[in-house]
């Protein structure tokens, strides 16, 4: 795999921008998840999203895709409003995403997984199934070569015929990813593809992930707690806490900015932390 | 042993993605057609019009439910009343003199309407509450059909199936109706196995396993849940018509009550959800279970020289079948296609031992 550049914030600092959010707000009951937030990721960008548990990471981007619509403010998309549209609709428009918790379907098989991220770009129909080998076949033989390409590109060769709930977590991690790619995605959410892995696996998406910027030209957006990852990875960082944004812009600046500190670890931690870096 | 994947490489991705790609499977499959077309010459005139025409009937019902609730995972108790619509839509089109190739499409298209309107549930109910909408369709269904004369003929009466004929072949006697009923299984089982390698059938299966992640890959609920009911209903309405057809004969609204809807459900379950094979083996199960265990136990009680009283005779069967079907629920959920899919794995790597898949 060739050397990947790191390329700085200043690089996409003038590209359009991807995905606009603005005065987002979300409430679940009495608990306001989300308090007008609003962030920018611009086109080739790697945006991290981060916070303490809770802070609404997983919320916002459930917005975005359309799972909760929100209860004001607007989503767009390349300049299209796509606020409260359907899931689908949203996937249509050109966004993919990973979950948390792993969502792969069980009892297929891992490039059948695969396929299914296809599916944007098929024509599925009941008679198209009927009459496969008249209608179905030439453009499942197409398809099964993009995904093929994307197998090679993630390394999933030696498993694409294994049932996909008998892989190991780091590779089923893998296969979402390469679900999600493979569905040639505008902007890719990523929702912590690196919990509960270990090191050599977090390097290997580290890498996949900044593959798929330097090959493909995905704009993403990243949630992720591993900050020595989102440090050396994103181009920006937004810092989220009680559905707030908090801290904004170069990794280490962003995540080193004092209401940060105190959000993750107290106001004490903060005064030390301010002490220390004043000495 | 007889299976081997080793010298088997493929070249294109059309020869891997074959509904067979094991020659054993193949020469299997051929072998079991060849019987089935040839069975009206081998076997005796009752086998074939009282085991194996009801058997392919039953099966082309079971894999249309199976589409729905194995495939797409929305429960349907209400499948015998699907097949009722579609009996009684075709029957009284052919009555009118419509051609039965039309009336029988016909019938799955009334079917699947009204199945689709019932489906609609399912895009605001989960498991046991769709479960429950499903049921409502059943008991609605009958009572509309055995309480409006226009349909049913009056209360208790039966709808005599006139002398039709298919492609031009007038369906009397044993013959053209057991390769009626055969042609309709034929291509029902290929378009289940072919669903099973298509975007649409991998649609069904992501909506079955995690609907939000369907979702975001851009497949609609909505859509692909009413498409789940419409195609499996339509199945349902055609393979109702073949019933009234080459078997019924004459209808009657108690022969699509809630007995048949469970007696389909039974032989998904036994024969296992979402499987293609499952049908064959559970209707096989579920149709000849009782009969063979009345034999069996007629033979020993004879042979023994028991005097088992009259009414225990009856039920003993029938307690040993719910047994049966109580047993797969609890030893082997994925029925019987899993057994068999586990001993064809055991050949598989023989002599291994170690089979994943």
């Amino acid at each position: 795999m060739n050397e990947v550049q790191y390329r700085p914030a200043a690089s996409v600092a003038g590209a359009p921008v991807a995905l606009s959010c603005t005065g987002i707000e979300r409430v679940f009951g009495g608990l306001r998840a989300l308090k007008g937030v609003s962030l920018d990721v611009r086109q080739g960008e790697i945006l991290g999203l981060v916070g303490p548990n809770g802070s609404g990471k997983t919320t916002m981007v459930n917005v975005i895709t359309g799972f909760y619509p929100p209860n004001a403010g607007k989503v767009s998309l390349f300049g299209e409003d796509i606020t409260a549209l359907k899931p689908h609709r949203v996937a249509a428009r050109g966004v993919a995403r990973t979950f948390q918790n792993l969502a792969l379907f069980k009892g297929m098989s891992v490039l059948d997984n695969i396929l299914i991220g296809r599916h944007t770009h098929m024509k599925p129909s009941a008679l198209g199934a009927l009459f496969y080998w008249w209608w179905a076949e030439r453009e499942e033989l197409a398809h099964r070569r993009v995904v093929e390409e994307m197998i090679e590109f993630m390394q999933l060769q030696d498993i694409r015929d294994e049932p996909v709930e008998v892989i190991p977590l780091g590779l089923q991690k893998r296969v979402e990813l390469a679900r999600a790619l493979v569905a040639e995605p505008r902007l890719l959410i990523l929702d912590e593809p690196m919990a509960g892995m270990n090191q050599e696996e977090k390097e290997y998406i580290a890498r996949f992930i900044l593959d798929a910027r330097e090959a493909r030209g995905v704009t993403t957006l990243i949630i992720e707690h591993h900050m020595d990852v989102v440090t050396s990875i994103c181009d920006r960082v937004v810092v989220l806490s009680y559905g707030e944004v908090i801290s904004e812009g170069e990794p280490q600046a962003a995540i080193s900015h004092p209401s940060v500190v105190s959000a993750y670890l107290g106001e004490r931690a903060a005064k030390r932390h301010q002490a220390g870096s004043a000495a | 042993m007889f299976y081997r994947r080793a010298g088997i490489r493929h070249t294109r991705y059309q020869d891997e993605r074959q509904l067979f790609p094991l020659g054993f499977d193949r020469g299997l499959i051929i072998a079991v057609i060849a019987i089935l077309l040839a069975a009206p010459f081998l076997f005796d005139r009752l086998y074939v019009s009282g085991y194996l025409l009801p058997w392919l009937i039953w099966t082309s019902a079971a894999l249309g439910l199976n589409l729905l609730m194995g495939w797409s995972g929305q429960i349907h108790l209400g499948y015998g009343a699907v097949m009722g619509i579609g009996a009684y839509g075709s029957v009284h089109l052919v009555r009118l003199g419509v051609p039965l190739e039309i009336a029988m499409i016909a019938g799955g298209l009334l079917s699947a309407t009204i199945g689709t309107m019932f489906g609609g549930a399912a895009l605001r109910m989960k498991g046991i509450y769709l479960a429950m909408a499903t049921l409502a369709m059943q008991y609605v269904v009958d009572f509309v059909i055995s309480h409006s004369s226009v349909i049913s003929g009056g209360s208790l009466a039966t709808l005599q199936v006139p002398a039709v004929r298919f492609l031009g072949i007038p369906l009397q006697g044993d013959l053209p109706t057991y390769y009626l009923a055969f042609g309709v299984c034929f291509v029902i089982t290929l378009f289940m196995l072919n669903v099973r390698r298509t975007s649409f059938g991998r649609a069904l299966a992501a909506l079955r396993e995690k609907d939000y992640a369907a979702q975001i890959l851009g497949i609609s609920t909505f859509r692909y849940k009413l498409l789940a009911f419409w195609v499996s209903s339509f199945i349902g309405g055609v393979v109702g018509s073949v019933l009234a057809v080459t078997y019924l004969r004459a209808i009657s609204p108690d022969q699509f009550h809630i007995e048949l809807s469970i007696q389909i459900l039974a032989m998904i379950i036994v024969g296992g959800l979402g499987s293609v094979l499952g049908p064959f083996f559970g209707t096989a199960l579920i149709l000849f279970a009782p009969i063979l265990l009345n034999n069996l136990l007629g033979f020993t009680a004879g042979t023994l020289g028991w005097s088992l009283p009259i009414d225990l005779r009856a039920h003993l069967p029938l307690m040993a079948y719910g047994a049966l079907v109580i047993g797969f629920l609890l030893y082997e959920p994925l029925g019987l296609a899993k057994i068999y899919a586990n001993f064809r794995n055991y050949l598989l790597v023989w002599p291994f031992r170690h089979a994943q898949r």
